[in-house]
């Protein structure tokens, strides 16, 4: 067990993170190089950047997303929050990577980590359930919709028992082990999966406006490729 | 299998004969991918589309049906799946390791109905945390469905006519177009002693104007109140016998047809060494026009819709309005396609205001106000009125019977209609649909623009259309 620990926390966890960042990085490389590549064919070569950054912080920060589904958009965002603020500005976290890399940063107080760490695991579950509540949301939720909040709340629920040994049935070693190695698997699934909107978020806008700025001939050359230029309407 | 039965639209017969469908829909695909702008759109949408349910709602047809199947999500991801399958790694590849989706005829039936039952108003994409367009996968799905023919007849006919018959979707010769200007000209002049002329074929002018085609067999007041603008205003503007019609159907079903029909409206201000495109009261008219940019050729000429034209001189000072305003209530219409992505909410806003008295705003407005639900060229078809009026037009209705409103003003020829429609199937009897030129017609102050009368035959009315209908019958 105790090697195992090791291995999870130390190897297999810079494997697991370095590919997470990579896969990321070669997926914001794409796109931007994507946007660059339809710009540089487009006919109509404006974009109207102002407002699209706008929509794009509407929904980084969407404090006014508030229309409808009350409960189900803030247990989103609460989801969000916590599980983005809790892995970053943990004290015992940011102590391991002050020890292996030599940064630290500021850190939350237990308190609020606690408070947060209940939240992501509390939300994660209410996402599960909201899904299977709405007719809509339940119609198009598939299996990853519900297993990827579940397998997101296990780092939070592990490290949470992990940190209150008086609340944890089991040993500490084997929760740490399901603690580092669940959140390993979600670091290679990430760049794979649609958690990748972490960071691909603030390009989608983008595309999607880009999408519509088609080459001055794209009609011709797709009329061309299906040898329809002689063919009537 | 009669034409009517196949789908909930008409379609042509030969859209029956089309064989190996499915090889086709996919060569079409291929092609399209590979020399237009929506692969990486695709393989976002793909990649991050979440299934969290937000947009449903936000649609007015799922709000009125709870169908399933119009669920914005659920309908793209009709076609996302095709891409995933077939043109992604990840797809292709599991694919060969599982037995996996196939595209089929029966799919593409599916497609053929789940396309058109969206108008590609594309309010849901206001609400997607991603931003998914469900408007451009609704474009793109009918797009790569054309090329294997499915297109509602009503469409394909009138594209037919306006690129290979007459020139113009209402099919009305050059020649008619003249004698109805005539005719207009004299029921202005008639109305308000207004001298007020349709410039044909003038050279240099500043404006090649553009109209819906249709107007000019429906819309009177507002090409009236057109011409009224231009004449207080001292615009310097023509329309073209080459080609004056501003509709283009191909924003509804083929990038083809968009792009033949955007270089058409460039090459006519060209062959009229005019400077700007000028479009008339229409919201699909003027969005296909922003393309002139993208298929006009470096030097494109730039677009003005005639809302903001008015507004500018508004502002200007230079549109004299009388004193009396406007005294029923009125409300505005934000047609989707000039309001949606907030091109123009705030023009026709600022000229009511100036005109009426009593104007009040539906809720939801401006970018995000509802379709009129004849939107994405559904309004043309009238077998599916029902439809329409029912689903797809109930929140509309709802809204307008909230306002309280005698005038809906939608400036947009296709909004018109289906409003009208809309009014009639759902007990709004009193609401009187009008194009925003037709309030500025009665408004205006014509003091100092007027001209004796000359003897003219009174009852121009009638005979107001005279010329374009026998035109069109002959
Ligand atoms: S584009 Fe409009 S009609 Fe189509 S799904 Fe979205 S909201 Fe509904
Ligand atoms: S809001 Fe966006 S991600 Fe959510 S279900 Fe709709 S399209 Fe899919």
């Amino acid at each position: 067990m105790e090697t195992a620990l090791q291995w999870a926390r130390g190897p297999i966890f810079w494997t697991a993170f370095a590919f997470m960042i990579l896969g990321l990085l070669r997926l914001v490389v794409i796109t931007v190089l994507d946007i660059r590549h339809i710009m540089r064919d487009a006919g109509d070569k404006s974009l109207p950047v102002g407002q699209l950054i706008r929509t794009t912080l509407s929904w980084l920060f969407p404090v006014r997303r508030f229309t409808h589904r009350i409960t189900y958009s803030l247990t989103t965002i609460i989801f969000h929050v916590s599980i983005i603020i809790v892995p970053i500005f943990l004290g015992s976290h940011v102590m391991l990577w002050e020890r292996s890399i030599g940064l630290s940063w500021p850190t939350l107080s237990t308190t609020v980590a606690d408070v947060l760490t209940i939240l992501a695991v509390v939300t994660a579950l209410a996402i599960v359930v909201q899904r299977t509540i709405f007719a809509d949301a339940r119609r198009l939720s598939r299996f990853q919709d519900y297993a990827i909040p579940l397998l997101i709340a296990v780092p939070f629920a592990s490290g949470f028992v992990a940190m209150h040994p008086t609340m944890n049935p089991f040993p500490y070693e084997a929760t740490m082990l399901v603690h580092v190695m669940s959140a390993n698997i979600l670091f290679i699934l990430i760049p794979f999966s649609k958690i990748s909107h972490c960071l691909l978020l603030p390009f989608t806008q983008f595309v999607s406006e880009a999408a519509w700025r088609f080459p001055s001939d794209c009609g011709t050359q797709v009329a061309v490729a299906l040898g329809k230029e002689k063919q009537p309407v | 299998m009669s034409t009517r039965d196949k789908y909930a639209y008409y379609i042509e017969e030969r859209t029956l004969n089309v064989t190996e469908r499915p090889r086709r829909f996919l060569e079409a695909f291929a092609a399209v991918l590979n020399s237009s702008s929506y692969g990486p759109a695709l393989d976002t949408y793909t990649r991050l589309t979440t299934h969290c349910g937000r947009c449903a709602v936000s649609c007015q047809l799922y709000d009125v049906t709870r169908d399933p199947q119009d669920i914005p999500c659920e309908r793209s991801e009709m076609l996302l799946k095709v891409y995933r399958r077939y043109f992604t790694r990840a797809g292709l590849f599991k694919a060969r390791l599982f037995d996996d989706f196939t595209l089929t005829d029966e799919y593409l039936d599916q497609m053929a109905d789940a396309y058109y039952r969206c108008t590609a108003c594309r309010r849901c994409k206001l609400t997607c945390p991603i931003g998914i367009d469900h408007g451009l996968i609704t474009h793109l799905g009918r797009y790569l469905l054309a090329e294997i023919e499915v297109i509602p007849k009503a469409l394909v006919v009138a594209t037919r006519e306006q690129l290979e018959g007459v020139g113009n979707t209402s099919a009305i010769p050059a020649a008619a177009l003249t004698d109805t200007c005539e005719f207009l000209e004299e029921e202005l002049m008639d109305m308000y002693n207004l001298p007020a002329k349709y410039p044909i074929d003038v050279e240099d002018a500043e404006y090649v104007f553009f109209p819906a085609v249709s107007d000019f067999l429906l819309e009177a007041n507002t090409l009236m109140g057109n011409a009224a603008v231009m004449h207080v205003t001292g615009g310097s503007w023509t329309i073209g016998t080459g080609n004056f019609d501003g509709i283009n159907y191909g924003l509804f079903y083929s990038d083809r047809m968009l792009e033949r029909i955007v270089k058409n409206i460039a090459g006519e201000v060209r062959r009229l060494k005019g400077k700007k495109v000028l479009v008339g009261e229409c919201g699909h008219a003027t969005r296909s026009a922003w393309f002139v940019p993208t298929f006009g050729g470096p030097d494109a000429p730039e677009v003005v819709n005639c809302m903001q034209y008015a507004y500018q001189q508004l502002k200007a000072g230079k549109l004299p309005l009388k004193d009396e305003k406007i005294t029923e209530r009125v409300t505005y219409h934000d047609p989707c396609n000039i309001a949606r992505n907030g091109r123009i909410t705030e023009e026709p806003r600022e000229l009511l205001k100036a005109i009426c008295s009593d104007f009040v705003e539906m809720t939801p407005n401006r970018t995000e106000n509802y379709c009129c639900g004849g939107g994405g060229g559904t309004v043309s078809i009238d077998e599916i009125r029902e439809f329409r009026t029912g689903p797809l037009g109930k929140r509309k209705a709802d809204q307008i019977r909230a306002t309280g409103a005698k005038y809906v003003v939608a400036p947009c020829a296709n909004c018109k209609k289906q409003l009208r429609e809309v009014c009639e199937d759902n007990d709004l009897p009193d609401v009187e649909v009008v194009g925003l030129h037709d309030l500025l017609l009665r408004v205006i102050d014509y003091t100092g623009f007027t001209e004796e009368k000359a003897e003219t035959d009174t009852d121009a009315a009638e005979d107001l259309l005279k010329p374009v209908k026998e035109g069109v019958e002959a």
